[in-house]
């Protein structure tokens, strides 16, 4: 098949999503079937996607209407593209599921509509190849994410919500400006021709310009200080909501953020933005880490977890090194695994017992043992204990750290890693040592999704070398920019 | 004493960042010849998309991608509004029915204003403006009538339905050029068709543009409608 179906990834979700109206009067259970179709649709174009580039070893660039670039925008499905497009269709095919036990707030089709965009929007950011189109779904995924993270029409949803869409809209201008920087020096909006020319911009220019969208990305990136809405909107979001958010929704950002680093590399000023990108990364982990330990809602423990390790991904790809942005992805797969296991397990929790209290979780090894059991493997796997996945991640993160001469960050965030166990193991005790509880019959597709994230996490966690290749390659993907412009067929306007 | 402190470190911040973006606007080379892809566009507007409006030419056909993403986003908005503020029954609850200036003046300009709504977003590849005004003209009509009619509803269920298919005919605007050009959002009325090559400049031209501002124009049109509608209406309780 051509390579151009690719366009079917940003194509379905669009059309399922705009269906959605014609079939609102069939009832909830109907447009919940619906959403779980056309996500296991996305999965398998995904699939295919991800299969094509891999044996082929070639990107796939969609040209929209046949333009070549720069003069129309093109998508990238390199080899992150397609590894990450693949992520993020089965975490929504999977929280598909979960919406069965987790959404009864009406109005259940816009849910659906929102649901599917999140979805499309999260796939655009990380499938583009233009800057302005990347800012285009970028208002996607955040506008969709302001209005599920209210979904539960609650004061705290609505206080949220407010307090993500009043940073997110600065966050977004200032990505705004800076695109308007680079595009005013180079004249040009295709990612691989400003690559090409990023050597000669003014580097005061390029400085304010990278500054600019690297601030405005660390908003959807979560990074500090521009994370203030993120534990918030975590817990005030519907359970599956919360999931899509961390698995992949600040994936996207923090691909945007490193991809457009690494165009502009050959900038005189870059290491300056680099510097301050790893300061804030390693200050996101260390900040993040000591709130989590004073949390009393689990779910929201688990947001302020989830952040420090987006900021462990943002230090390794603000390292500038090869070996660092390799480890990035790795820990960025390993995050979504674990994260998307952890929020369903809590979320799952939250639904049959009534809220996410660290209360509620006194034993739950009596009363949900599968779920409890999903719950305690993502967290060991968390913290960081060998023969798990994010054990494999981390070390090579620290180790590229310290090889990049960043010693100081290297300890910080292994002291982090240290407080991080604290409040696991707190909430492994609490679920297996403490309270009394009946057993609760435990929804089959749920336990099925827990054991077999349950399963991945430690398969990857003994067997590391497949994924860990992949993300070789992936990493690649971002790093070596040369290649990058060389895939893209640019067409010779004015350069 | 401390709100004094406060204040001036902001402004000092405020000061310095500001600098900063100055020496980074400063090194814009603003008004020179930088525009690389935008002397493409104009030598070859006319051939490639058949529309005498460049702007519109590069929104819908060189760019159109991104103005997908821009209904899309539109899309959003009025779905996220709609999802908030929600509720099982809903109706109107203005007392004050318009003065007699407000319902005669809306009753002669509602059809106008809607004419004027279509001709802007079916003239969009011929003159300014396009399907986002053209749409947005239309919802005002619509917001004349609530302001001046207390009684007054939009159908809002075909409303809506008009809006999922509209945006349906979007996407499959776009995979028939896929079909048929082997490219998504392909032009495939202007390049494989080739219709109204020789009738640049008047209505029957520009290939899929006119359709694609249609379709926005409706879309648009309704889904400002609905936005206003379900700001204006308050829940019942049953």
């Amino acid at each position: 098949m051509n390579g151009q179906y690719a366009s079917l990834l940003i194509a379905l979700p669009l059309l399922g999503a705009f269906f959605v109206p014609l079939i609102k009067g069939l009832g909830k259970k109907a447009i919940k079937t619906y959403v779980l179709i056309i996500t296991a649709i996305q999965t398998g174009i995904a699939a295919w996607v991800f299969q094509q580039v891999y044996s082929t070893g070639k990107p796939i660039i969609v040209m929209a209407g046949g333009w070549r670039p720069p003069i129309g925008i093109n998508l990238y499905i390199g080899h992150f593209a397609a590894l990450f497009v693949l992520i993020v269709a089965i975490a929504s095919f999977l929280m598909a599921v979960f919406n069965f036990k987790a959404i009864d707030v009406e109005p259940i089709d816009k849910y659906a509509m929102l649901f599917l965009l999140l979805m499309l929007g999260a796939t655009g950011m990380i499938a583009t190849g233009d800057i302005f189109n990347l800012f285009v779904f970028m208002e996607i995924t955040s506008i969709t994410a302001y209005a599920l993270t209210a979904y539960n029409k609650t004061g705290e949803a609505a206080e949220a919500s407010l307090k993500y869409m009043i940073l997110g809209g600065i966050g977004s201008s200032f990505f705004l400006i800076g695109v308007a920087l680079i595009y005013g020096a180079t004249g040009t909006l295709n990612m691989a021709q400003i690559a090409q020319l990023a050597g000669n911009i003014d580097p005061t220019v390029a400085q304010v310009g990278l500054a600019l969208i690297v601030f405005g990305l660390a908003v959807e990136a979560e990074l500090f200080p521009l994370n203030a809405w993120a534990p918030d909107a975590y817990q005030a979001a519907p359970h599956p909501i919360t999931a899509m958010f961390s698995a992949f929704v600040v994936k996207a950002g923090l691909y945007a953020m490193a991809r457009i680093l690494y165009l502009m590399s050959s900038v005189g000023t870059w290491h300056n933005v680099l510097k301050l990108l790893v300061v804030m990364a390693t200050l996101t982990v260390v900040v993040a880490e000591f709130s989590a330990l004073r949390q009393r809602n689990v779910k929201r423990m688990i947001a302020y977890s989830s952040i420090s390790q987006v900021g462990l991904i943002a230090l390794a790809f603000a390292l500038g090194t090869q070996a660092g942005v390799d480890a990035g992805v790795f820990q960025m797969i390993n995050h979504a695994i674990i994260k998307a296991l952890l929020f369903l397990g809590v979320g799952y929790v939250a639904v049959q017992l009534g809220g996410a209290d660290i209360e509620n979780f006194h034993g739950l090894g009596r009363k949900m043992p599968v779920t409890a059991f999903g719950i305690t493997v993502g967290a060991m796997a968390a913290v960081g204990i060998p023969l798990f996945n994010i054990f494999w991640s981390k070390l090579r993160i620290i180790l590229a750290t310290v090889e990049a001469g960043y010693t100081w960050a290297a300890f910080l965030v292994l002291a982090a890693s240290v407080v991080e166990a604290v409040y696991y193991f707190r909430l492994i005790h609490a679920i297996w040592f403490e309270g009394e509880g009946e057993r609760i019959s435990e929804s089959i597709p749920l336990v099925a999704i827990v054991v077999a994230l349950v399963i991945l996490v430690v398969a990857i966690g003994i067997y590391p070398n497949y994924l860990w290749s992949v993300s070789q390659k992936a990493g690649s993907d971002i790093f070596n920019v040369a290649q990058y412009i060389k895939n893209v067929p640019l067409m010779g306007v004015g350069a | 004493m401390v709100s004094v402190l406060k204040r001036s470190l902001a402004i000092i911040t405020l000061l310095i960042i500001g600098y900063w973006l100055a020496q980074g606007l400063a090194g814009v080379p603003f008004g020179q010849d930088k525009m690389l892809v935008g002397h493409y566009y104009l030598d070859h507007v006319k051939e490639q998309t058949g529309a005498v409006n460049a702007v519109t030419a590069i929104v819908v056909n060189y760019r159109g991608f991104d103005t997908l993403g821009e209904v899309t986003v539109l899309f959003i908005a009025s779905t996220g509004v709609g999802a908030l503020l929600w509720e099982r029954k809903k109706r109107r609850t203005a007392k004050t029915e318009g003065s007699i200036v407000l319902t005669t003046g809306t009753r002669l300009l509602v059809p106008f204003v809607m004419l004027f709504g279509a001709y802007i977003f079916i003239h969009g590849h011929l003159t300014p403006g396009g399907g986002f005004p053209g749409g947005a003209t239309i919802a005002t009509a619509f917001l004349l009538l609530y302001m001046a009619f207390t009684m007054y509803e939009i159908p809002h269920k075909a409303f809506e339905k008009t809006e999922g298919l509209v945006g349906m005919g979007y996407v499959i605007v776009g995979l028939i050029g896929l079909a048929i050009g082997g490219y998504f959002l392909f032009d495939w009325i202007w390049q494989t068709w080739g219709w109204g090559h020789d009738n640049i400049g008047r209505l029957f031209s520009g290939g899929f543009i006119p359709i694609i501002y249609i379709l926005i124009g409706l879309k648009v049109g309704t889904e400002l409608s609905g936005i206003i509608d379900n700001m204006l209406k308050e829940g019942v309780k049953e």
